[in-house]
């Protein structure tokens, strides 16, 4: 690791003015992906902005028919959460499965949509659920906030606040774990809303998080795994392959983790 | 093994112990022979400054032939103690009995405790030097006559997600012969390491290189450890014939569940597959091409 300055907001506005000022500074939230980058040089910022102890980031409410969630919330905070274990389970399930304990307790939301690993879980989630991402310039929906792997919406200096997320979808996820990060290897996110259905693939894609529209329209007829036997399943020519999972074995298992996906959204 | 004049022991051992638990096992073995506490015997390894010869633990050797010369140091340090006793006593030494850390004189009720007797060999205030030499301090080395043969069986129950190719172990129950077990807990953690290692090899761990020869799995984050919940509760159990070629009749343990555990895992996922056309690490992606032919045989 480089030298590089630490600052530690107590304030948003804090952190608005030293974002503002300091030139290639980098936002700190549970370090999770930073320090490793960090660490093994890929990244030297010459400033960190440790964004632990600004109160507006933490925490989740409700407020009407959506759940708000803090940017430094934690997964293991989702994952636990009353309110969200009341309102969206799936979702409390899906940041529950994220890594392991360490990651889950370090790790936030704010830090996994920022960095939109191609891998990650949040992603698929909050597209299905048409959450709104907040900044400290403005709003945007999660389709618009995730343009691609490892990138997204965020101009320089601005900083995911929260993320809003309406409640009252059937709503579930359905992950294949790396079964040695424990990362995404395929995962399928489903959300029903009215008669709206989302699919959005994680893990899969080679570039980054994509909805599988022909399941959608699938779903949209009639809500039930079954619906998705008629049709095939994205093509392993746009899929990612490594040594763990080749595009075919990852077409195949979006097939089944949709169906799983679908099954838990419409259980209960 | 050094004797202090206390009646506390040292045992300066070739055998290393790293996780094995020789601290615990050999200083069993001493406290018991001698009738002392089990917190009155240190035993060092892996100190080149005062172990002079050493070669780590493998092999599953160190109860068999660690703890043979042991024995065989511990039988010198009898003999001599039975020497000093016999001063001590003023009897014969053919009439010195030694048990449960006591010497004592047949068919009568004179008897001496261990620790005075070792501090009677340095003191020497009941012999001479001519009589014998003071001090209580042995060393013994030990070769082995013949290896050894633990056997066992080792019983995988596993279950094929056949639309993920993902394989559960469901069971393991395992009874090994270990001949004569001195402490059964750490025997049982060493089969239970044993088996996650060996389940690893099976259904997680490889390595991979690309075609430059450049190294995959060079961190955790893509080389697959086997963690808790890889496993299962594992049931083991053993039977106990001693090894007829050691003085204990110890058979080694420290690698039986490693070598028990892939061809287990490996002839229940052929035999839920119904074919052997299958390598290890048989991880999800390799088990699920292999459960799409015996489909499609099945189908033919
Ligand atoms: C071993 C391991 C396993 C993991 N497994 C999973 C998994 O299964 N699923 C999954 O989804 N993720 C997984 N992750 C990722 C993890 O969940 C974290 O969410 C992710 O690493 C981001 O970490 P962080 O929140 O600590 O952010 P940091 O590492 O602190 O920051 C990450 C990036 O986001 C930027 N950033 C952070 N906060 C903000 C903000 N409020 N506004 C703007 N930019 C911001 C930072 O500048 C940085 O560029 C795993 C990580 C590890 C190390």
């Amino acid at each position: 690791m480089y030298a590089f300055d630490f600052h530690r907001p107590a304030t948003l506005r804090q952190a608005n003015s030293l974002v503002g000022k300091l030139g290639d500074a980098k936002i700190l939230a549970g370090g999770q992906t930073l320090l490793p980058t960090m660490k093994q040089r890929l990244a030297s910022p010459s400033a960190v902005i440790d964004l632990s102890g600004v109160p507006e980031l933490a925490g989740i409410e409700q407020k009407g028919r959506n759940l708000v969630i803090g940017a430094m919330t934690s997964h293991a905070e989702v994952a636990t959460s009353a309110l969200v274990t009341a309102a969206l389970p799936g979702l409390a399930a899906l940041a529950g499965g994220i890594g392991d304990p360490h990651v889950r307790h370090k790790g936030t939301i704010g830090g996994s949509i920022a960095n939109n690993d191609p891998a990650a879980d949040y992603p698929a989630g909050l597209l299905a659920l048409g959450a709104t991402i907040v900044t400290n310039r403005r709003k945007m929906p999660a389709a618009e906030f995730f343009t691609g792997m490892f990138s997204t919406a965020l101009d320089e200096g601005e900083i995911i606040t929260k993320v809003i997320v309406p409640i009252g979808a059937k709503f579930a996820y359905a992950k294949f774990r790396n079964p040695a990060s424990r990362y995404a290897m395929v995962g399928v996110a489903v959300g029903k809303k009215g008669s709206s259905v989302v699919v959005a693939v994680t893990g899969a894609g080679s570039d980054g998080v994509f909805r599988w529209t022909e399941a959608e329209a699938a779903l949209g007829k009639r809500f039930n795994a079954k619906s998705l036997d008629g049709i095939t399943n994205p093509a392993a020519k746009d899929l990612n392959s490594d040594i763990h999972a080749s595009a075919e074995y990852r077409s195949h298992l979006i097939g089944v983790m949709a169906r799983r996906a679908v099954t838990g959204a419409t259980a209960k | 093994m050094r004797v202090n004049p206390v009646g506390t022991v040292e045992v300066l051992t070739g055998s290393h112990s790293h996780g094995q638990g020789h601290e615990t096992t050999f200083a069993q073995l001493v406290a018991g022979r001698l009738g002392i506490p089990i917190e009155n015997v240190a035993i060092v390894h892996g100190d080149t400054d005062k172990v002079q010869m050493g070669m780590g633990t493998y092999g599953s050797r160190s109860g068999a032939v660690g703890m043979s010369a042991i024995v065989k140091a511990l039988d010198k340090i009898e003999a001599k103690a039975k020497k000093v006793a016999s001063f001590v006593l003023e009897a014969a030494e053919a009439d010195i009995d030694f048990k449960d850390g006591k010497f004592s004189v047949k068919g009568t009720d004179k008897s001496v405790d261990f620790a005075s007797v070792a501090l009677q060999a340095y003191v020497a205030h009941k012999f001479t030097g001519e009589q014998l030499e003071p001090g209580l301090k042995e060393g013994a080395f030990y070769d082995p006559t013949n290896f050894t043969f633990p056997s066992g069986v080792h019983i995988a129950e596993v279950e094929i997600d056949p639309d993920t190719g993902v394989t559960t172990i469901a069971k393991w129950t395992a009874v090994d012969d270990f001949g004569v077990i001195i402490n059964p807990m750490i025997v049982e953690g060493q089969v239970h390491g044993g088996i996650a290692q060996g389940i690893g090899q099976a259904l997680l761990e490889g390595a991979v290189y690309d075609a430059n020869g450049q190294l995959l799995t060079a961190s955790y984050m893509d080389y697959t450890m086997p963690r808790a919940d890889d496993l299962p509760s594992f049931r083991v159990d053993h039977t106990t014939t001693p090894c007829p070629s050691n003085p204990l009749g110890i058979k080694g343990c420290g690698e039986a569940g490693a070598i028990a555990a892939p061809a287990a895992v490996m002839n229940a996922v052929t035999d839920a597959l119904g074919h052997e056309n299958i390598a290890m690490p048989a991880t999800p992606q390799a088990v699920w091409l292999a459960a799409r032919a015996s489909f499609a045989k099945a189908a033919e």
